[in-house]
């Protein structure tokens, strides 16, 4: 088996999961980690799956072609490497960010995280409130490495407030196991 | 004596578990193999007979020094247990020793009440809050064949124990 990524994005309606994995089951592939969510009205799978190896991604892509056009969604199967990322050791830490909509938010607050090897593992954003004054929200879980002080990052977050007029805030995701 | 540890998805830990009723040889053996099996897991604050493989309702639980502890109860074992009362729901990630590569956040009572009988054929009520009040919860939802997955709230509040494989 071989992995590959499949994507597939169209405005909502029922019906587009139980079709796209028709296709897949009828394909040989077993999906693993998979993530499915309305982003603005819009459908979007996110989808690694496990593809015999003798089916390519081009194949794959085009035996979706069907559901694809009678479902309008937009399908691309690109092969994934196999090795795994080394691991991110660290402490979880949950981060969200709150203000006025603006162009460059994502990418200020992540370029700030990356800056202090601080690795995102889960990320949505949503734009809140009245369209008349739009509040943007943004929502993180993030892997500390071990060596950085999460009270400085906490305070080169707050710093954020006044460059983009956002609200950071950190709090720790400790797990209870049972 | 230590038992293995059942694990998703092992029907016993799916199903409602059978009440006790009388404490007998039988559950007496459980408490001790509750126990016993809690102690041989360093982190390991709670279990429920499904868990190690015994469709009964009864569990251990010791949150001794716990960080999160507040009420602490010490190590107990209670045999047909139900919660008499709850309140105050707040949201917290929980993991489980049955589901080892998830966690999922899930809404608990901080303040339960609960009712059960011990290994002496005694009911106690006992009242917990904090960390305990949500093991209790926990272990309590494994006899009724739930899992935290079960509970978790919502869709996208499941993640990887570890980030990779």
């Amino acid at each position: 088996m071989a992995h590959l990524a499949v994507v597939a994005v169209g405005a909502d309606r029922p019906g587009i999961v139980a079709a796209v994995t028709g296709v897949l089951v009828e394909s040989g592939c077993n999906l693993e980690d998979t993530s499915m969510t309305l982003l603005g009205g819009h459908f979007a799978m996110m989808l690694v799956v496990a593809a015999p190896l003798e089916l390519t991604p081009e194949q794959l892509e085009e035996a979706l072609g069907d559901v694809a056009a009678d479902l309008g969604l937009v399908v691309a199967v690109r092969p994934i490497g196999e090795e795994a990322a080394a691991g991110f050791e660290g402490t979880r830490w949950g981060v969200s960010v709150y203000g006025a909509d603006r162009p460059g938010i994502v990418h200020r607050v992540t370029s700030l995280l990356a800056s202090r090897s601080v690795n995102i593992v889960d990320l949505s954003t949503r734009v809140i409130g009245d369209p008349e004054r739009p509040v943007y929200a943004m929502l993180l879980e993030v892997v500390l490495p071990d060596g950085l002080d999460p009270g400085l990052l906490e305070r080169e977050l707050a710093g954020l407030r006044d460059e983009l007029g956002v609200e950071c805030h950190m709090h720790r995701v400790d797990t209870d196991i049972l | 004596m230590i038992r293995p540890v059942v694990l998703l998805p092992e029907a016993v830990l799916s199903r409602p578990a059978a009440r006790v009723g009388e404490i007998d040889d039988g559950a007496l053996a459980l408490a001790a193999d509750l126990v016993d099996t809690m102690r041989a897991y360093p982190h390991c604050v709670g279990l429920a007979a499904p868990q190690i493989g015994v469709g009964v309702r009864a569990f251990s639980l010791d949150v001794t020094g716990h960080p999160k502890a507040r009420s602490c109860h010490g190590e107990l074992v209670l045999f047909d247990p139900e919660i008499v009362l709850a309140e105050g729901p707040v949201v917290g990630r929980e993991g489980c020793m049955s589901v080892p590569d998830l966690t999922g956040d899930v809404a608990r009572a901080t303040r339960v009440v609960v009712r059960g009988m011990t290994p002496e054929g005694e009911e106690r009520v006992l009242e917990c809050d904090a960390f305990e009040a949500r093991a209790v919860q926990h272990e309590i939802d494994h006899l009724d064949g739930l899992l935290f997955l079960d509970r978790v709230v919502a869709a996208d509040r499941v993640f990887r124990r570890r980030v990779y494989r």
